[in-house]
């Protein structure tokens, strides 16, 4: 009998400490109010419950938290990122993966539509879109209107690679940089075959210095 | 007296019916014996952690020790998944792929006047300590080198504690909070 009591306290406490562990995000312990912090625990454990990732919510909320927005703020904001997950999940597939979901909410919120992402996912059924679908907000980031980055991002689906996209969106952005409209660069980046092939520039059509963090040699 | 002799004859009838065994209890009782140390032997290490092992007990428990046992464990579980869990500057990003052979990317930003540069984002879990730049030789240019996965990320550099600033040299994007990140997308190999 004791035994069996034993057995069946450590059972519930076993099976149950995850369960509690993921009801509250340490991370967020100190750097949320206590309002909103428990508002955020309860949109993580929803989005855990329907399969969405909750990494980028919790990075959203942190994100909020250094930049000393208050908590309603913070809700608000993880609460859209929430709602763009799920939008992205719908045009996605319930196989996405976290990452694809992710990019597709950057991409929504950049301004493309749910029927844009359904349609790359369409074009590339068997390929990550998680690249496609952040070079996509990037391209609106850096001045693309948001059509012309869809059309393109779209355009390049079937066969380009994800390194072809990174090559693209840089050589827009090198393009821009230099003076180009992002349109214009985007138009002819777009007629490019070098571009696909992720090579350097050729001498004349845009030459700079890179953009962004520089990455070294490991 | 030949009662007598009629109840002896009963029992040493009854003591000469063969006992009727489980069937298995031959093969039971030989394995039992081939565990046990052959005498004057002495068993390797390995023999007898595996016999220890294996040899069954009864364990008891009250409601206090189980309860204790129960948090031992729970703090274990705990542990291993935190352990296993993405932490603060791992390489989970908004839409990093995880797995996948990290890349050095160095961050840079020239701010003369500064007396400290830290970099946050997605990666480090927007915490102001965790990234610190270093000064490249007091001539006002601040670096930092960050392994970074695949993926999609967000971040700003944060000058003497309070001043955000985006990167010059990277795309920048308005966020929720009023404030603008530097984005950063990195392809696979």
């Amino acid at each position: 009998m004791r035994v069996g009591l034993g057995v069946l306290i450590v059972g519930v406490s076993i099976l149950g400490a995850p369960a509690l562990a993921g009801a509250q995000e340490s991370r967020l312990v100190g750097r949320l109010p206590d309002d909103a912090r428990r508002t955020v625990d309860s949109v993580l454990v929803a989005a855990r419950t329907s399969g969405l990732p909750t990494e980028p919510l919790v990075d959203r909320a942190l994100e909020g938290a250094a930049k000393g927005a208050s908590g309603e703020v913070i809700v608000r904001a993880v609460t859209r990122l929430r709602d763009d997950l799920h939008l992205a999940r719908l045009a996605f597939g319930d196989l996405a993966t976290a990452a694809e979901l992710t990019a597709g909410a950057s991409a929504l919120r950049a301004g493309a539509s749910r029927e844009d992402l359904a349609e790359l996912r369409s074009l590339r059924p068997n390929q990550s879109l998680t690249i496609a679908a952040a070079v996509l907000a990037d391209l609106v980031a850096v001045g693309v209107p948001t059509d012309t980055a869809v059309a393109a991002v779209l355009a390049l689906a079937r066969d380009a690679e994800d390194a072809d996209y990174i090559a693209f969106r840089r050589n827009v952005q090198r393009d821009i940089a230099l003076g180009a409209s992002p349109a214009a660069a985007l138009g002819v980046r777009l007629e490019t075959a070098d571009d696909l092939a992720g090579e350097a520039p050729t001498p004349g059509t845009g030459v700079g210095t890179p953009s962004g963090p520089r990455k070294r040699k490991p | 007296m030949a009662e007598h002799e009629e109840t002896i004859t009963h029992v040493v009838k009854a003591l000469k019916e063969p006992v009727r065994l489980d069937p298995h209890f031959t093969r039971r009782v030989m394995s039992e014996i081939e565990r046990l140390p052959v005498p004057g032997t002495r068993m390797s290490p390995l023999r007898s952690l595996i016999v220890w092992l294996r040899r069954r007990r009864t364990i008891r428990l009250s409601p206090l020790g189980a309860l204790a046992m129960a948090a031992g464990v729970a703090m274990v579980v705990l542990a291993g998944s935190r352990l296993l869990a993405p932490s603060a500057g791992s390489d989970l990003l908004e839409d990093g792929t995880r797995g996948q052979p990290t890349q050095l990317m160095q961050f840079v930003l020239v701010a003369p006047g500064a007396s400290s540069v830290a970099l946050v984002g997605d990666f480090n879990d927007w915490n102001l300590s965790a990234t610190p730049l270093v000064r490249a030789h007091g001539d006002g240019v601040w670096w930092v080198t960050v392994p970074l996965s695949p993926g999609r990320y967000r971040y700003s550099f944060v000058v003497d504690g309070s001043t955000w600033l985006v990167d010059p040299d990277a795309p920048a994007i308005e966020d929720e909070f009023g404030r603008e990140n530097s984005l950063l997308t990195i392809g696979g190999a």
